[in-house]
C-alpha cells in the first residue's frame, strides 16, 4: 500500500498547469479599500447612481462586521488595504466583437482550454470570459438574443438592463448577509448576468471562465441568474490563476432566482491556484452562492468539483420557498499539500413538499484538511419536506484530515430527514480484488476513486465532466482516474 | 449575560473555606470568559434565558425524597445536591474522600463553552473522590434529588476512579422537584482493564440541570454509558469520553423524551487519542408538545490514532407541530486506516406500522404508544441486568 501512496504523491505533485502569467498591460486602481476606491470602480464602469449608493451601503455595513471564524480553517490575517480592488487589461476601446479583443487575451483563454473565437462554435457552449476585474468577451450573443436569452457581463447588464438588475440584485444574498458578501457587494467589478425569459429553454450551455492574472489583486465577481416561470438553463463556471508566492483573495457572490417551474443547473469546476507543496501562495476562496426557488415547482441544482485554492470557504445553498420546489447539491472536493477546504451546502426548506438531496465526496491527501459543513433546516410550515444527505470522505496518507459537520434542524413533524456519513481509506480488500482481476495497483486505485466520485460526475454536463475528470487526473493520477 | 453573573457568580456568594484559592481562580476564569450565548457554537441551540430570569436563594430547602428502586443497591443520597457522608455503609473496595486542593488547582474547563464547569469550581460545597477496586457486584446508586422548595444553586463535584481491573456499575438517579440550578461536574477515570457501566436516569422539573461528565479510558478498559432523560425545563449534559490507550473502548446509548416547555440538550464527544480504539454510539430523541431536543455527537480521531473504529447513530421522532429537534453528528478524522461513520434521521412514526397495529384491533392511541415505546426502548436492549433494563423500560412506559 505504501507504494500506492508514493505513486499518488508523485502524481499529485505535478505542476499546476494553469499557473502561467500573461504579460499584458493592465489598468488598475491604487491599493486600498475606502469610499473613494468604491466610487472609482463605479465610475470606471460608468454605473448609475443607484448602483454606487448600493455599493456604499454595503461598504458601510461591512465596516461593522467581523471576519467569520467558525469554519474549520486556519486563515492567516488578510490585509484588505493592500489589495488592488480593480485591475483590467488595457484596451483602447471597448471591443465590439471578439475579433477586436487583444489576441494575447484570446491566447490566454485558448491555453486554458477555453476557446473564445469562432471555433468555439464547435464546442457549442456560450462563454463569458472574465480576466481579473472585467469581462473580456462573451460568445454567441446573437444566437442567444434570438431566443430571448440575455447573457452578458454584469457591467453591461447594469447599463442595458438596469430594471432587472435593480429588482434582483441582493434579493437572494443581501449585502448584509456575511462579511465576504458585504465586501463583494461594495467592490465587485464584474461577473456574468443571465436572464432566461418565461417558458424558454436556453438553447445552449452557458459558461463563465474566471481568470485572475494581475499581481496583488483580488477578484470580486458577481453572478446573477434569473429564470422566469418555466425557463431552463444550465450554467458552467471555471476558474484558474497564475502560480505566485503570495496569496490572493477571491470573494464572489452568486445569486440564482428560479421562478415557477423554472430549472437552474449550476456547475463549477474550481481550479484556482492551490499553492505549492509547502503551502506557499494560492488563492483564498471565500464565496457565497445561493439559489432561491422562489415559486412553486422550481428546481435548483448545484454541482461542484473543487480541486484548487489554498483555502475554500463555500456553501452553495438552496432556499426552497415555493411548494414542491427541489434543491440538489453534488460535490467532489479534493485537497492536497496544505490546502484547506470547508465546504458544503445549506438546504432551507420553507415550502410544503419540498425535497433536497446532498451528495458530497471529500478526498484528502498530503497535509490538507477537508471539511464538509452542511445545514438542513425544515421550517415549521414545510410539511412533508424530505431530505437525503450522504457525505463520504476518503483519506490518502496519514497526515491529512477529513471532517464532517452536518447541522440538522427540524420543526415539522411530517418532514423526513436522513443523513449518513462515512470516512475511510481505500480498502485493502477492494485493491486486492481489483488486482486479482489483472489491474495494476495504480489503475485499481484510479478505478476505486473514480467510482467514489461517480455519483457527482454524472451530474456534470458533458463538457465539464471531461474537464473535471482531467483535473482529477492531474491532481491524483495514480490514485484517481 | 451579566444578569447571570450577578445572580450566580458574584464574589459575595462564593463559599468561604479551605478551597478559597481554587475558587478565586475559577471565579476569575468565569468572569473572563462569561456565560455562553447562542453565538457560542456549543450552545447555539440552548438559550440560558430561563436561568437569567431566576432569583436564587441561599435558604436550605426541606428534605428531598429518595427514589424507589426495584433492585438492591448501595445508595449515596445527595439531598438537594449535598451528600451527608456520615454513617455511610460502603462495600469493601469502595472508598469516598474529599478531593484534594492539589487536584482541583489543576482543573481547566476551557473557554466560554465550559463556563458551568468554572461556575461549579467557584461555588462547589463538596468535591468528592470515589475510588472503586475489585469486582463490585451490587450497583452503586448516586441519587441526586431536590425538594419542592429548592430555589438555590448547587454544584456537586465528584471524581470517580476505577482501579485497574475493577468492575462496577454506577447508576445516577436524578429527581428534581425544585426550581433552582443543579450543576454537576464529574471526572471519571478507568485504569487499565477496568470496566464501568455508567447509567443516568433523570427527570427534572423546573430546575436547570447542567452536567459535565468527562471520562478517561485507559488500556483495554471499557466504558459503557446509558442515559434515559425524561425531560426538564432546561437540561444540558456534556459527556466527553477520551480513549487514551489502545484497546480502550466506549459505548454510549441514550434516549431523551421532551414534552411541553422542556428543553434537553445532549452533547457527547468521543476522543480517540490513540489507535486500536473502538467506540459506538446510539442516541434517540422523542419530541412532543412544545419540547425541544438537541443532540450533538462528536467523534474525533486524533493524528496517529490509526486503526480506530467508530460508529454513531441518531434516530429522532418529531411528534408534534410545535416540537423541534436539532441534531449535529460530527466527525473529525486525522488518522489513516480508520472507519468512522454516522447516520442521523429525523422523522415520524411509520404510518404502515400504525396501520398494521390497527388492523389487529389496537386503538390508534395505543398503537402509537406501543411504537413510541419500542423506539425509545431500543438503546436499553443491550443492558445485561434484566432488573435494571426492565426498570428503565418501565419508566419509559409511564411516560409514553
Amino acid at each position: 500500500m505504501n507504494q500506492t501512496v508514493e505513486q499518488v504523491n508523485q502524481v499529485i505533485q505535478q505542476r499546476y498547469k494553469a499557473g502561467f502569467y500573461t504579460d499584458i498591460e493592465s489598468d488598475r486602481v491604487r491599493a486600498g479599500l475606502d469610499e473613494e476606491i468604491i466610487a472609482m470602480i463605479s465610475a470606471k464602469k460608468e454605473e448609475p447612481t443607484w448602483m454606487l449608493e448600493w455599493r456604499l451601503k454595503a461598504f458601510h455595513h461591512w465596516q461593522t462586521m467581523r471576519e467569520p471564524n467558525w469554519a474549520h480553517l486556519k486563515v492567516p490575517a488578510i490585509d484588505l488595504q493592500k489589495i488592488h480592488y480593480y485591475a483590467a487589461p488595457k484596451q483602447k476601446n471597448r471591443p465590439k466583437s471578439l475579433d477586436e479583443v487583444d489576441p494575447k487575451l484570446l491566447e490566454t483563454f485558448d491555453k486554458l482550454g477555453v476557446p473564445l473565437h469562432e471555433r468555439a462554435r464547435l464546442a457549442g457552449v456560450a462563454v463569458d470570459a472574465v480576466f481579473d476585474s472585467v469581462s473580456v468577451g462573451t460568445t454567441f450573443q446573437k444566437e442567444l438574443k434570438e431566443a430571448g436569452v440575455i447573457f452578458c457581463s454584469f457591467s453591461e447588464a447594469v447599463k442595458d438592463h438596469p430594471e432587472l438588475v435593480r429588482e434582483y440584485l441582493g434579493s437572494v444574498v443581501p449585502y448584509s448577509d456575511n462579511y465576504f458578501a458585504a465586501l463583494n457587494s461594495a467592490v465587485f467589478s464584474d461577473g456574468s448576468f443571465v436572464y432566461i425569459p418565461a417558458n424558454t429553454r436556453c438553447p445552449m450551455e452557458l459558461s463563465t471562465y474566471f481568470r485572475i492574472n494581475a499581481r496583488d489583486t483580488g477578484q470580486f465577481e458577481r453572478t446573477l441568474i434569473i429564470a422566469e416561470p418555466g425557463a431552463e438553463v444550465s450554467y458552467l463556471e471555471g476558474c484558474t490563476a497564475p502560480m505566485r508566492d503570495e496569496n490572493q483573495l477571491h470573494a464572489a457572490v452568486v445569486e440564482l432566482v428560479a421562478r415557477k417551474k423554472a430549472k437552474i443547473k449550476y456547475s463549477t469546476v474550481q481550479n484556482w491556484y492551490p499553492g505549492d507543496e509547502n503551502g506557499k501562495g494560492g488563492i483564498y476562496n471565500f464565496v457565497t452562492k445561493r439559489g432561491d426557488c422562489r415559486e412553486d415547482d422550481a428546481r435548483i441544482s448545484w454541482t461542484q468539483v473543487e480541486t484548487g485554492s489554498a483555502i475554500t470557504w463555500k456553501y452553495p445553498s438552496c432556499i426552497l420557498r415555493g411548494d414542491r420546489s427541489a434543491g440538489e447539491f453534488y460535490s467532489v472536493a479534493l485537497t492536497h499539500n496544505h490546502q484547506q477546504a470547508d465546504t458544503g451546502t445549506k438546504m432551507i426548506h420553507l415550502g410544503k413538499d419540498t425535497t433536497s438531496k446532498i451528495i458530497s465526496k471529500g478526498i484528502s491527501a498530503g497535509k490538507s484538511n477537508n471539511s464538509y459543513r452542511g445545514l438542513v433546516r425544515i421550517a415549521k410550515r414545510a410539511a412533508n419536506a424530505r431530505n437525503y444527505t450522504q457525505c463520504d470522505s476518503l483519506l490518502i496518507g496519514k497526515t491529512c484530515g477529513a471532517h464532517t459537520f452536518p447541522y440538522i434542524e427540524s420543526a415539522n413533524p411530517t418532514a423526513k430527514v436522513e443523513h449518513e456519513a462515512t470516512t475511510s481509506r481505500i480498502g485493502e480488500d477492494q485493491l486486492f480484488y481489483c488486482r486479482t482481476r489483472g489491474l495494476d495497483e495504480e489503475d485499481a486505485v484510479a478505478m476505486i476513486v473514480d467510482g467514489f466520485c461517480k455519483e457527482v460526475f454524472k451530474e456534470l454536463p458533458m463538457e465539464f465532466a471531461v474537464e473535471a475528470k482531467a483535473l482529477l487526473e492531474i491532481s491524483l493520477e495514480g490514485a484517481v482516474g | 449575560m451579566s444578569a447571570l453573573i450577578d445572580s450566580l457568580a458574584t464574589e459575595a456568594r462564593l463559599p468561604a473555606d479551605d478551597h478559597a484559592e481554587v475558587r478565586r481562580r475559577a471565579h476569575k476564569a468565569l468572569l473572563k470568559h462569561g456565560f455562553p450565548d447562542l453565538k457560542t457554537e456549543a450552545w447555539k441551540y440552548t438559550s440560558l434565558r430561563v436561568l437569567e430570569k431566576r432569583a436564587f436563594s441561599d435558604q436550605r430547602p426541606g428534605l428531598s425524597s429518595l427514589p424507589e428502586l426495584p433492585f438492591a443497591a448501595t445508595v449515596l443520597h445527595f439531598d438537594n445536591g449535598i451528600l451527608d457522608a456520615t454513617d455511610l455503609n460502603l462495600p469493601a473496595g469502595v472508598s469516598l474522600q474529599p478531593q484534594t486542593d492539589e487536584k482541583l488547582a489543576a482543573v481547566d474547563h476551557g473557554d466560554r463553552a465550559g463556563a458551568f464547569g468554572w461556575l461549579n469550581l467557584a461555588r462547589f460545597e463538596q468535591a468528592w473522590q470515589l475510588r472503586i477496586e475489585g469486582q463490585q457486584e451490587q450497583p452503586l446508586v448516586l441519587a441526586i434529588s431536590t425538594a419542592e422548595d429548592f430555589h438555590g444553586d448547587v454544584h456537586p463535584r465528584l471524581a470517580i476512579e476505577l482501579a485497574a481491573g475493577a468492575t462496577a456499575q454506577i447508576i445516577e438517579v436524578h429527581e428534581d422537584r425544585g426550581e433552582g440550578l443543579v450543576n454537576i461536574v464529574q471526572d471519571i477515570a478507568l485504569e487499565r482493564g477496568a470496566n464501568l457501566h455508567h447509567l443516568v436516569s433523570r427527570h427534572s422539573a423546573q430546575s436547570a440541570w447542567i452536567q459535565r461528565s468527562e471520562a478517561k479510558v485507559a488500556r483495554d478498559a471499557d466504558y459503557r454509558f446509558h442515559a434515559l432523560d425524561r425531560g426538564g425545563r432546561l437540561t444540558r449534559h456534556d459527556l466527553a469520553v477520551t480513549l487514551t490507550e489502545s484497546g480502550a473502548q466506549a459505548e454510549i446509548d441514550g434516549t431523551v423524551l421532551v414534552n411541553d416547555r422542556q428543553h434537553v440538550d445532549f452533547h457527547t464527544a468521543i476522543e480517540h487519542e490513540v489507535g486500536h480504539t473502538n467506540s459506538r454510539e446510539s442516541f434517540r430523541i422523542l419530541a412532543d408538545g412544545s419540547g425541544v431536543g438537541v443532540f450533538n455527537g462528536r467523534i474525533h480521531i486524533h493524528r496517529g490514532a490509526d486503526d480506530s473504529h467508530s460508529d454513531l447513530n441518531t434516530a429522532n421522532l418529531l411528534l408534534s407541530e410545535s416540537a423541534r429537534i436539532n441534531a449535529k453528528p460530527e466527525l473529525e478524522i486525522y488518522a489513516e486506516e480508520v472507519t468512522a461513520s454516522h447516520g442521523a434521521t429525523i422523522g415520524q412514526l411509520d404510518d404502515q406500522a400504525l396501520f398494521y397495529l390497527r388492523t389487529r384491533g389496537i386503538p390508534a392511541d395505543q398503537a402509537s404508544a406501543l411504537l413510541k415505546q419500542g423506539f425509545a426502548a431500543a438503546p436499553f436492549e443491550n443492558i445485561e441486568s434484566e432488573s435494571i433494563r426492565n426498570w428503565l423500560i418501565g419508566e419509559l412506559g409511564q411516560l409514553l
